[in-house]
């Protein structure tokens, strides 16, 4: 055999493995470049779709921002006491719907979603963004208020929504975020954080007081606790 | 073969004729022949194949807004900032206003965040680039698959542990279809559904299963399910 056809071989060889290495490099590494479309089709049709940018206006939008003013069909006129948490200048003091334990499990979802970054878990204002911000000691940076605080437990609940929904001093607002019945939920769950480390025995319906059983005597609280313990009477 | 080799006129090589070395390369020659074919079909598999077109997507961003930062480091939820996830089809990306949210006190000097304020400041988007593209045809719902305890991980992947959002999975038909005929490896309890690196208490198909089974989970795999 002639010595070209050997090295022809070679070549061939090592020349059939280019692309095959290419196609490996190209599933073994991230890319920059907009991904490959090979069958084009009707991949990205002259519709305007969700989130993207149409060429119809000169801003992209797809429709005209409504002017000032502008009520939508479903959207009430006037004095909600559902929707703006007050009657004229007067925070509504109770809740427009009956709090269930299922509003207090909603309210505990999106607390922990929207609330908790900052105010925290518990509501102490030590959530891990304002962690963060303090850390950073930023001058701009107003730390978070502790929501069991005896001025937030004395407001009333049409007030800790108009907050949410608007915010206050340095909190921004959430109405975008949190729907209506969600702001209300998160204030439910708001007052049950605050009743769980600020509440008294006397908050307790008689029922619930008489299963807790006598309070421990306070000189001996310590040692009344322990004993006591296995008997299932010590105060949650 | 011997006697047809001689050449009448010069006595050596006939150049109609093979030499008599290409019966030693008959083998090699004739398993190129049958592989070609492979080949060229294996590479149009591996061309065609969505983790080299689509896996591994990860286009710089107007603003380098770090995942890994927000939702890895600080732990805020995906639906702070996707709000829509839950009732829509679209899980939205944030209006600049959510991200002021925060940066209209922290980091207020950041050259990073020129972008963001400039954009807040003018009312006109930032231009973020999209990264999980389907195409027009697709008719995808987050709300739908969401609710009934498919998580974020599933098809976007570790995201909290990205510096700079890269596409994990595949995003094709096939892809889909996967989860459509058979939801269990993906489904999760409510609470657990934007919770990254979760991992069940229980082994993952008994909890699927039973997941499934509760709420009746009965994924379409007809084409109008998709495409309408």
């Amino acid at each position: 055999m002639p010595r070209i056809m050997k090295s022809a071989a070679v070549v061939l060889t090592l020349l059939a493995l280019i692309p095959v290495l290419m196609l490996v490099k190209a599933r073994v590494t991230d890319s920059g470049r907009p991904r490959l479309s090979l069958v084009y089709d009707m991949d990205d049709q002259a519709k305007v779709k969700t989130q993207r940018a149409g060429a119809l206006f000169a801003d992209g939008r797809a429709m005209r921002p409504p002017p000032t003013g502008t009520v939508a069909r479903d959207e009430l006129v006037g004095q909600d006491r559902r929707r703006d948490g007050r009657v004229d200048t007067l925070w509504v003091e109770t809740f427009p719907a009956p709090v269930t334990a299922a509003t207090l499990e909603r309210g505990r979802e999106r607390y922990g979603v929207y609330c908790a970054p900052c105010h925290g878990l518990a509501g102490n204002g030590d959530g891990i963004v304002a962690k963060r911000a303090e850390a950073l000691m930023e001058g701009t940076w107003v730390p978070p208020s502790n929501l069991v605080d005896a001025a937030i437990r004395a407001r009333p609940v049409g007030h800790l929504y108009n907050t949410i929904r608007f915010g206050i001093r340095k909190m921004p607002a959430y109405g975008s975020q949190i729907g209506v019945d969600d702001r209300w939920a998160i204030v439910a769950y708001v007052r049950a954080l605050q009743a769980a480390q600020a509440g008294s025995p006397s908050d307790l319906p008689p029922a619930d007081l008489a299963a807790l059983g006598p309070p421990p005597a306070p000189a001996a609280a310590t040692t009344t606790a322990t004993t006591t313990g296995t008997t299932g009477t010590t105060q949650q | 073969m011997d006697s047809q080799q001689k050449d009448p006129r010069q006595g050596g090589h006939d150049p109609f004729r093979f030499p008599k070395w290409a019966n030693t390369i008959r083998l090699p020659v004739t398993l190129a022949a049958a592989l070609a074919p492979l080949y060229i079909l294996g590479l149009l598999y591996l061309l065609f194949s969505p983790g080299a077109t689509s896996v591994g997507y990860q286009p710089e961003q107007p603003v380098p807004y770090s995942h890994q930062l927000h939702a890895g480091q600080l732990g805020i939820d995906c639906r702070y900032c996707h709000t829509g996830v839950e009732t829509g089809a679209a899980a939205t990306l944030p209006p600049t206003s959510v991200c002021m949210n925060c940066h209209a006190t922290v980091r207020t000097q950041s050259e990073k965040l020129q972008l963001v304020r400039e954009s807040f400041a003018t009312g006109m988007p930032i231009p973020w680039v999209r990264v999980h593209d389907l195409p027009d045809f697709v008719y995808f719902d987050h709300s739908a698959h969401v609710r009934r305890g498919v998580g974020c991980e599933s098809c976007h992947g570790r995201v909290d542990k990205m510096e700079v959002v890269r596409q994990a999975e595949g995003l094709n038909m096939a892809w889909c279809l996967e989860c459509h005929r058979d939801p269990v490896p993906h489904l999760r309890p409510e609470d657990a559904v934007t919770v990254m690196g979760y991992v069940p208490d229980e082994p993952q198909f008994e909890l699927g299963r039973r997941l499934r089974d509760a709420r009746h989970i009965t994924p379409k795999t007809d084409c109008s399910t998709c495409h309408r």
